[in-house]
């Protein structure tokens, strides 16, 4: 009976959540590494791995901040726009790394919407970026 | 016979402080009263991320309070007289009406689709929705607090807005490229080509003004005799406002405002925003620009006469706010 519930509630819940409009998805993630904002905004601007995936659309060095948009085609969300910023941490030595992606997921029409194609395909696959990402860059940076 | 006399005496001093005392009560909540309807304004942030409403107080530049509403809000338009607010809920398709008095959730009006933005008739007698799924501007009797009528229309029907003039309301078709424009009675009156994606849309006098996304431009199309005028403002721009001969456009992708002067037609100034500035709005009697922020969850506030900067107010998760949201 238990299970039974359970996997009504779980239907429900998953067709609330297939329903949505064309909502753009969040995913912003920090991570904190032990330099200085200004040491780690200029490994920020020379470091590579980042260009595999998106390509630098401005950069700002007075608010410390990055804006990318997407080179990778064969990804399972689409309208991807993001920025990484550096913020100072809790002292001199300290800094706080923030990305911040935006996004949809690739189906855009009337629901149903395929397997593959929603917003919870799309999060998971930009999560799947944004966390490793950031903790290759800290490791890069805290290497040095 | 002194007594007697003394004695009246006091009893009419007493009744005078009661006169006294109860007309000075019925000032206290005569101004009180009046001070609540008619002096606080207030900025209404629908925060898709959490469900809920933010209330800003205009005056104080403070949060007031946080109301749940049904899932994922986005759209919004005030009844400035009624003081009515409705916010469209994508995720529950319906609307939730907020008493702004009282701040104060009345009603849910369930639509059976997404609602993606809002805007009311001068009257205040009926509110229109597009229905981005279906193709439909929904009309909304405010008497009723129900759907009433729907509209087949083109396309991803996207922004609205609402000439008061010539009593149009105006339609943008993202995936199309067009804008559309109806009568009172529902009449298409012209169908017009704008830039690339056409989101946010504002309209006033013989004006409709379109923010076209991949662009990065605004359109102003002339309701009189169709003519166009672009200009170019900063990478995606979400929505766009004019006030005094003067458009201010969110750049979502630059954190940016764009601030263009009509009869110059030059930028007068491009100003930071917090992260993603998707909508503004503007509070004429305080000379204020409200912008809300998608990426830092907060809005951030401009004075319209010196076209600086005041204040960033966290607000909650992924603010937009998507149509007038001040009540003024």
């Amino acid at each position: 009976m238990k299970k039974i519930i359970f996997t009504l509630l779980a239907i429900i819940c998953s067709t609330s959540a297939l329903s949505h409009g064309p909502t753009p998805q969040k995913v912003q993630e920090s991570v904190t590494i032990a330099a200085s904002p200004a040491k780690t905004w200029d490994a920020l601007k020379n470091y590579s791995e980042f260009n595999k995936i998106m390509k630098v659309r401005s950069f700002k060095d007075k608010t410390m901040k990055i804006k990318y948009e997407l080179i990778k085609t064969d990804v399972p969300f689409s309208d991807y726009n993001a920025q990484i910023r550096v913020k100072k941490g809790a002292n001199d030595n300290e800094s706080i790394v923030q990305w911040t992606a935006r996004f949809y997921r690739t189906y855009k029409l009337n629901p149903p919407i395929p397997e593959g194609q929603d917003d919870a395909t799309a999060v998971a696959a930009v999560n799947k970026i944004v966390g490793p990402g950031l903790a290759g860059f800290k490791k890069s940076v805290e290497s040095k | 016979m002194v007594k007697p006399k003394k004695l009246s005496i006091f009893n009419l001093k007493n009744s005078n402080i009661f006169i006294l005392t109860f007309f000075l009560i019925i000032l206290y909540f005569y101004f009180s009263y009046d001070f609540k309807v008619d002096h606080v304004s207030k900025a209404y942030i629908t925060n898709q991320g959490d469900n809920t409403v933010s209330i800003v107080d205009l005056e104080t530049l403070k949060k007031l309070k946080t109301l749940d509403v049904g899932v994922a809000p986005l759209g919004i338009t005030i009844l400035q007289k009624k003081k009515l607010v409705f916010v469209g809920n994508v995720g529950t398709d319906d609307i939730s009406v907020i008493d702004a008095v009282n701040d104060r959730l009345i009603k849910t009006i369930k639509l059976g689709t997404a609602p993606l933005s809002l805007a009311s008739n001068f009257e205040e007698t009926e509110v229109y929705v597009t229905d981005w799924f279906k193709n439909n501007v929904l009309t909304i009797s405010v008497d009723e607090m129900r759907v009433t009528s729907s509209l087949s229309v083109g396309i991803t029907p996207s922004g609205i807005a609402y000439n008061k003039k010539y009593q149009y309301q105006v339609i943008t078709n993202r995936d199309a490229n067009t804008l559309e424009i109806y009568d009172k009675d529902h009449n298409l009156v012209k169908k017009i080509e704008t830039g690339n994606h056409p989101f946010g849309v504002y309209s006033e006098g013989n004006f409709a003004y379109v923010a076209n996304v991949y662009d990065d431009s605004v359109s102003i199309i002339s309701l009189v005799d169709w003519s166009k005028y672009e200009f170019l403002v900063g990478a995606h721009p979400y929505n766009v406002r004019v006030h005094n001969k003067v458009a201010y456009v969110t750049n979502t992708v630059d954190d940016t405002i764009t601030i263009y002067d009509l009869d110059s037609k030059k930028t007068i100034k491009t100003l930071d925003t917090g992260e993603t500035p998707e909508n503004l709005d503007l509070n004429i009697k305080l000379n204020l620009l409200v912008v809300t922020n998608w990426g830092s969850d907060s809005i951030s506030i401009f004075d319209t006469q010196n076209f600086q900067h005041i204040k960033e107010i966290k607000t909650g998760a992924q603010s937009r706010s998507f149509g007038d949201f001040i009540l003024q």
